[in-house]
């Protein structure tokens, strides 16, 4: 379970995270949407540590991510696809990952049959396409077979082969009892996989309900988005001025 | 599955894993014995009989490059995390940070240890012909000898680790190789332009002093009768630049113990 209290993020005058509250419980998949600069990765690093809150708390099972005394073991994460040496192979990295825990080469090679990169796990990071990058990512988060999952926009990059592939993966890693966090911008994607959603904007809850909650209003995900960051989106394209020819 | 918490040992094994496992640190150690050796073999064709030079100092001759390449060894561990984003997965997987430094920095001792103890072995190598030619042997029963070869090797090591030091601190592997060259060589011969009390003052407490630890004892006589500024022993001077190492690193500590990977 994550627990996320009052968290607030600054940087200078700028307040990126403001005073949020949420929670993601074990058995489901929590869906973490918001527009761009939302504040939502900035919340995910904050999570595991790797951004000081500038206030408020963040736990995992009820203790901070940096008391954890191995961290893999409780949390997969997965932040951004490029967090690779690029001219370390696939297979080598995820193998320094795995020293810092004791976990055995043979659990390294199980992530990587997991994820389908048996055939290029002997391959330079360096080389991989996005998609490629997106698995190897998931194969970290998913080496200390934890039972929190974090995992930023995974679906980003992926083929629809991939796309289904991860709908699937959390879906099974919820259903075992795990806890799955998962932001992305896809609405459809989340529709289909999450069982509730924490909807963010301008860094402050907008919503937090299970999918189907009358809180959510009638329609589908996407209307109930649209409406609640209505008043929150940062970057905006112009209309197009495609009527008036 | 089995607890198995995070330890030093398990983080340690880890980072040997990361410099062993891409090939720019593999290349940089080739390319300190090659310039090291290369270097004392080029100079020492300039050695006459009755020039000063001893054997040690043939041999030891190769420092003046080589230092650069032990400099980018250190800069590359310290600042490579950071290029590449992979701090963000080292930093998850770590999350109290220190003990990746502190990897880091074994790392670097034992990897720039081994290469300076193969760039002296391929450089006493290099000039093997040319010592006996001038008549210069390389006795280990002369203190002195003993002190320029160890010198050496403890020096270019104590680079590395500045090196890693401002690779940590910057994160940006240009700014800190920059910072670092500017620092150990250029610094040092800006000022030797303008020799002074206070240029000469500032000078002795410059990294680049630690280089008196491979300085013959003839040539440290003649250095120290040139300058106004104090004139710290040979290994003084190669506390003097374990200190930058240290400095550098503790800074490097703390800008990692408090600080956000944005």
């Amino acid at each position: 379970m994550i627990q996320v209290q009052l968290l607030t993020k600054r940087y200078g005058p700028h307040t990126a995270v403001d005073g949020l509250t949420f929670t993601a419980p074990p058995g489901a998949v929590t869906g973490f949407l918001g527009p761009n600069g939302a504040g939502k990765s900035t919340t995910m690093r904050m999570i595991v540590g790797l951004e000081r809150p500038t206030s408020g708390t963040a736990t995992v099972n009820g203790v901070r991510y940096a008391d954890l005394s191995a961290p893999l073991r409780s949390v997969g994460t997965m932040l951004d696809a490029r967090s690779v040496h690029p001219g370390r192979t696939a297979f080598r990295h995820l193998m320094a990952m795995a020293r810092t825990h004791g976990i055995p080469r043979s659990r390294v090679e199980e992530v990587v049959g997991l994820t389908g990169l048996e055939s290029v796990a002997g391959r330079r990071a360096g080389t991989f396409s996005l998609g490629m990058g997106q698995r190897l990512g998931i194969a970290g988060a998913l080496l200390g077979d934890p039972g929190t999952l974090i995992l930023d926009e995974p679906v980003n990059g992926l083929d629809p082969d991939g796309v289904l592939w991860v709908r699937h993966l959390v879906k099974g890693l919820a259903a075992e009892g795990r806890t799955v966090l998962l932001s992305s911008h896809l609405v459809h994607e989340l529709a289909l996989c999450a069982d509730r959603v924490v909807v963010i904007g301008r860094g402050r809850l907008l919503a937090e309900a299970a999918l189907g909650d009358p809180a959510l209003g009638a329609g589908s995900l996407e209307d109930a988005y649209l409406r609640l960051t209505a008043g929150s989106v940062e970057y905006r394209a112009g209309a197009v001025d495609g009527g008036t020819r | 599955m089995t607890s198995s918490p995070v330890t030093f040992p398990r983080v340690l094994a880890s980072e040997a894993d990361k410099i062993t496992s891409v090939r720019t640190p593999w290349w940089t150690v080739l390319g300190c014995v090659a310039v090291a050796a290369g270097t004392a073999f080029g100079l020492g064709l300039f050695a006459r009989p009755g020039g000063g030079a001893t054997g040690a100092s043939l041999v030891v001759a190769g420092y003046v490059l080589a230092q650069l390449g032990f400099l980018v060894l250190g800069v590359t561990v310290g600042s490579e995390e950071f290029r590449t984003e992979l701090a963000d997965v080292t930093f998850v997987a770590v999350p109290r940070r220190l003990p990746v430094l502190a990897a880091q920095a074994v790392v670097t001792t034992v990897s720039a240890l081994a290469t300076a103890a193969l760039a002296l072995v391929a450089s006493i190598a290099a000039t093997a012909a040319q010592r006996d030619a001038l008549g210069l042997p390389l006795s280990l029963a002369d203190a002195e000898t003993v002190r320029m070869l160890v010198g050496f090797v403890l020096y270019q090591t104590a680079i590395a680790l500045v090196g890693l030091g401002l690779g940590a601190l910057l994160r940006r592997p240009a700014g800190a190789l920059v910072t670092a060259v500017t620092g150990v060589v250029v610094l040092d011969q800006f000022l030797a332009m303008n020799p002074g009390r206070f240029t000469d003052t500032v000078r002795a407490f410059l990294p680049g002093t630690g280089t008196r630890l491979l300085t013959g004892d003839d040539r440290l006589a003649a250095l120290d009768a040139a300058s106004s500024g104090p004139h710290p022993g040979s290994w003084a001077a190669g506390l003097l630049v374990s200190g930058w190492a240290t400095i550098l690193l503790v800074a490097a500590a703390a800008r990692l113990r408090r600080g956000d990977f944005a």
